[in-house]
């Protein structure tokens, strides 16, 4: 079963467009956000030592706090974010735009239908942006403490996210 | 009935309306005229609510608001379709909007000015465009039908059809408010006009009163408006030289 969009976006509006600017943003975000990885990677290397043939932890190391290695990762769900929102701002002037349609729909008995159609899509767009990025702040954040030795992390790691988040 | 009881509106300092106050009964079909400026569009966009205003508009003696909307059409030169959605996304929207929106009628007025009902909007010529956005508001189910210069770019016959039709279908309920510069066009049609100069009513006049007084609409205009004749002929004099 296909999800019918049209009616919850403004009358005659390229939705198709509009899906693939989203569609090709959230996979920017998702490839930009890799970054960690290599990243992580490179601190956990950092960790151990060579002797001889072996690799072994340096005593006393501390790998770099999660939200440093994190940093900006996440920075293009939340430009995705702020374009669904400016997204909103586009679907209103489109009632301007090669008529006057806003005529129409400030004549609706349903005062509400002109901004439910201007803003449910943009908002659950800038929603899925906030999940995603939770879920790979998640993911990312599983890694770090899964593969990094317990005597190698600070603690409050967790908390210390929300310094650099925010 | 829409009662409008000193309405002013002004843009930036400028006055568009002056205490402006009319009565539309049901049933009647009323011509607006005035020069561009007037404030006959100014009128009509405070009467739907698009525009703020100081005075009282009442609709049965209530205030119109989205209760009361669905009453009043709209049709506009300036278009109040969606240019990019074909007449049939238009019947569909409309039938879920306004309760009374009469398929019928759309279909019937559809079929008489042949315009297609799956080609987008934006593809139609202007004449076609207007056609459409008249046929909007007259399916709608509205009591009240405002048109704000409906016609401007439709050619002569396509309007002379429009008028039979409009005469043929409107109801005893529906009121149709014109706007427009085709005073002798629309002359044999409208049952009262309505004068405006610089946001003032000037003249409120049935056509009967009119024809008994042996006046015609348009001499009725001209000396409410002091309209001078040799106002050409004198402007001519002066640009050609002539009197020298």
């Amino acid at each position: 079963m296909k999800l019918d969009l049209t009616h919850h976006a403004p009358l005659g509006i390229n939705l198709q467009r509009e899906q693939r600017f989203f569609t090709t943003g959230i996979i920017c975000s998702i490839f930009y956000s890799l970054i960690f990885l290599p990243r992580y990677q490179q601190a956990h290397s950092m960790l151990y030592h060579w002797k001889g043939d072996k690799c072994v932890l340096i005593p006393g190391a501390i790998i770099e706090d999660f939200g440093v290695l994190l940093e900006n990762a996440l920075v293009g769900f939340l430009i995705l974010a702020l374009c669904m929102l400016a997204l909103i701002i586009y679907h209103y002037a489109y009632h301007y735009q090669g008529s006057k349609s806003i005529y129409l729909m400030k004549r609706l008995p349903n005062r509400w239908e002109m901004h439910r159609r201007c803003i449910t899509l943009p908002l659950l767009a800038a929603l899925i942006c906030l999940i995603a990025a939770i879920a790979f702040l998640l993911i990312y954040f599983g890694i770090y403490m899964v593969f990094t030795p317990k005597e190698c992390l600070t603690l409050g790691q967790w908390q210390k996210i929300w310094s650099v988040l925010l | 009935m829409i009662e409008i009881k000193n309405i002013n509106k002004s843009y930036t300092g400028k006055r568009a309306l002056k205490d402006v106050s009319l009565r539309l009964p049901q049933g009647e079909i009323i011509g607006l005229f005035g020069e561009n400026g007037a404030g006959k569009t100014t009128l009509m966009k405070c009467i739907l609510g698009f525009l703020p205003y100081s005075g009282e508009i009442t609709l049965d003696g209530s205030p119109i608001t989205r209760k009361n909307i669905a009453r009043l059409s709209f049709a506009t030169s300036e278009h109040s379709f969606f240019p990019n959605l074909a007449p049939k996304g238009h019947k569909e929207f409309y039938a879920e909007h306004f309760p009374r929106f009469s398929e019928k009628r759309f279909k019937g007025l559809m079929d008489f000015f042949e315009l297609p009902m799956n080609k987008t909007l934006r593809n139609f010529s202007t004449g076609q465009k207007n056609q459409f956005e008249v046929i909007l508001s007259l399916c709608q189910g509205a009591d009240y039908i405002l048109m704000d210069e409906p016609f401007a770019g439709n050619d002569v016959f396509n309007r002379e059809d429009f008028y039979k039709v409009l005469l043929g279908i409107l109801e005893p309920r529906e009121t149709v408010m014109l706007s427009t510069h085709l005073i002798e066009e629309v002359s044999g049609f409208i049952g009262r006009a309505v004068l405006i100069r610089q946001g003032k009513i000037i003249g409120d006049v049935s056509m009967m009163e009119l024809e008994e007084s042996g006046h015609n609409l348009m001499s009725f205009i001209k000396d409410t408006y002091h309209y001078r004749a040799d106002r050409v002929s004198r402007a001519l004099d002066e640009l050609t030289g002539r009197d020298e």
